[in-house]
């Protein structure tokens, strides 16, 4: 743990300046990202990645008000969702080694312990971060 | 795009097969097994016509993860991040579910994408997912018909050409998919992956392309690694020459090679061929050396020497020996060499490599070295005598002189010129090369016992190989004691009689008194 810790504050201002704080948000995020241009629905996204419909629903609304992601306008439910490209490089060096990080088992551990699991108050998790 | 209509596929040797391309808006599916190349070659397609032929692209994918696309393209020099910022490419992640949607929907956000960036080809990857009662139990049917007839119906709407791949496998009810989905298409490429022996060989054939001919027949593919597929035209196939050539001249040249000279009658038509026979290590890769050094030393013919037995720095060698010096006429150009290892030929891409190297250097003057080597290396008898009529009849037509060495295993006297697969009657020369045994030693021989159209020898001369190479040994001195050769009869059968008393009557030996 201890050669752990040297990156966890970096991992963490990473996920803040993100406005990342569950586990669930994250993982959308590392779909869309993995996808590069997914042409879905919310239903869809979420049985190919194992969450509650509403879970992934709220992700994605969470994901295009923080800027990371954009959604085309639906049909039939069914939307194109993309990576936006980050205008703030300190922002789109932090995606880059969040997803970095993601590919190891360790890394995803990490993750792990930095956010909060699905379905969790938003603002509880705010407070522990605090 | 061209101006007959064709798309350029982009796919070396695909478009030679197609004669020109694909007919715009064509459907086109690229069926096959597991491992055939399938996604490789639609996300080739759709790479090259970006590329080379500025007409942008959109993938659509349900299986593989775009990730380990753009990774396996990066692995051929294919940057797809660099064309998806540019907006000349977007590779779509997808389900069929949403697919199916999207084609039954008026404002699909597809096909709005396609509009928007002016795609121009669209790649689908794994249609017969699609097919949601591969089994055909739904009493109603019609459903992935219908669906394949409405993707097609959007997709021309859109002026898109579309190249779909379908797995083919022994699920239930794929051989009806299969059928179905060939039926639509425009254009079907059948891609095969089969195992021969104990390698894996990958082949492509046109099963159909509506609005235009081609190639019918199996082509090889190869996939090579950072430059993507290859396709080789078989063998076999009638040659496309764009105007009529002649396949026969009055025109004759000397070999330079005096042994050939002097029994052929001064020299062989431009355009003949050849076939050298004799046993290992009676001279045949020497006449061939000397051939073709000749023929670019003074006759100012560039020359090809292909072997599937020695590398070229050894054939160097040896001839050096002799002090036949290749390697200035191979360090200028006008010698090359050719070796492929038999162990892993493959006829169709040898071939083409042959054909390349004639056409791109002019050869005139082609030995090949030998061909009991592409009998074992091909194995199928049918396959090597496709390759021996395609060279000859290309030989023919570029008016090129060939010279064809074939390994008789017989070692004294021959019963049959080529035992495995005779291919006397369809060369215009056929020359033997011979070890005779006179009293406890061997000696070499040399007789052209065909040469159309030419006033040939029939006489068994002596040769040796010697400094400069092959020479005969004179008549007046002749070395074999005690008596000349034509002191002898039946030479090339297995025991030949000795004569005494012999004595030359017009040139032909004449026997008297027989011991």
């Amino acid at each position: 743990m201890g050669r752990g810790k040297p990156l966890e504050s970096p991992v963490q201002s990473c996920l803040d300046s993100m406005g990342i704080s569950l586990l669930s948000e994250w993982d959308v995020l590392a779909f869309v990202y993995r996808h590069r241009a997914s042409l879905a629905s919310s239903d869809h996204i979420a049985r190919l990645i194992g969450y509650e419909s509403t879970v992934v629903r709220a992700a994605l609304e969470r994901l295009e008000s923080e800027n990371l992601i954009e959604r085309s306008r639906p049909s039939k439910g069914v939307r194109f969702y993309r990576i936006l490209a980050s205008t703030d490089p300190g922002r789109q060096r932090c995606l880059q080694q969040i997803v970095s990080l993601s590919e190891t088992r360790a890394g995803r551990l990490l993750l792990a312990t930095r956010l909060k699991p699905n379905g969790s108050n938003r603002d509880e998790k705010n407070n522990r971060i605090s | 795009m061209s101006k007959d209509g064709l798309i350029k596929t982009g796919i070396e040797g695909l478009d030679d097969i197609l004669l020109g391309g694909i007919p715009r808006t064509n459907v086109v599916l690229l069926q096959g097994v597991t491992g055939s190349g399938k996604t490789l070659m639609g996300l080739e397609l759709i790479y090259k016509g970006i590329v080379e032929y500025n007409e942008p692209g959109i993938i659509v994918v349900f299986e593989t993860s775009p990730n380990k696309l753009i990774r396996d393209a990066a692995g051929f020099g294919w940057n797809l991040d660099e064309l998806q910022d540019q907006k000349k490419l977007q590779i779509v992640f997808t389900t069929p579910q949403v697919f199916d949607q999207e084609l039954r929907t008026a404002d699909s956000l597809l096909l709005e994408t396609a509009n928007e960036m002016g795609a121009q080809r669209i790649f689908v990857d794994g249609i017969g997912l699609l097919n949601r009662d591969p089994g055909g139990t739904n009493p109603e049917g019609g459903g992935y018909r219908e669906l394949l007839q409405q993707l097609i119906e959007s997709l021309n709407r859109e002026n898109l050409t579309a190249i779909l791949s379908l797995e083919l496998g022994g699920a239930p009810g794929s051989m009806a998919t299969v059928e179905m989905t060939d039926f639509l298409a425009d254009t079907v490429i059948q891609l095969g992956r089969e195992r021969k022996g104990r390698r894996i060989q990958r082949s492509l054939e046109v099963l159909k392309s509506r609005g235009q001919d081609y190639d019918s027949g199996e082509h090889t593919m190869q996939i090579r690694g950072g430059k993507g597929l290859q396709i080789f035209r078989r063998v076999q196939a009638p040659s496309r020459a764009s105007s009529k050539q002649p396949t026969s001249s009055t025109m004759r040249s000397v070999i330079g090679v005096e042994a050939v000279d002097t029994l052929i009658g001064g020299g062989i038509f431009d355009g003949s061929t050849t076939m050298v026979v004799g046993i290992s290590g009676v001279g045949k890769t020497v006449l061939g050396t000397q051939i073709l050094r000749e023929g670019a030393l003074k006759q100012k013919t560039r020359g090809l020497l292909i072997s599937l037995d020695e590398h070229p720095a050894q054939i160097i060698r040896n001839a050096q020996t002799l002090g036949l010096n290749l390697e200035e006429q191979v360090a200028d150009g006008t010698i090359q060499i050719l070796f492929e290892s038999p162990q892993e030929l493959d006829v169709d891409a040898h071939y083409a490599r042959i054909i390349k190297l004639i056409e791109e250097h002019d050869i005139k003057r082609m030995v090949i070295d030998g061909m009991t080597s592409y009998s074992t290396a091909i194995g199928e008898i049918a396959v090597y005598r496709d390759f021996v009529h395609a060279i000859v009849a290309y030989s023919k037509q570029r008016l090129m002189t060939s010279f064809f060495n074939y390994e008789n295993p017989e070692f004294l006297g021959v019963s049959s010129y080529m035992p495995d697969f005779p291919l006397s009657s369809i060369v215009d020369n056929l020359i033997l090369m011979s070890l005779v045994e006179i009293n406890n030693s061997l000696h070499r021989c040399i007789s052209v016992v065909k040469s159309r159209g030419s006033k040939h020898s029939f006489d068994t001369r002596e040769f040796v190989i010697g400094q400069g190479g092959i020479s005969l040994v004179p008549l007046e001195r002749n070395l074999v004691p005690p008596l000349p050769l034509q002191g002898y009869s039946s030479l090339l059968s297995r025991a030949p009689t000795r004569f005494s008393g012999a004595k030359r009557i017009n040139g032909a030996a004449a026997v008297q008194d027989q011991e």
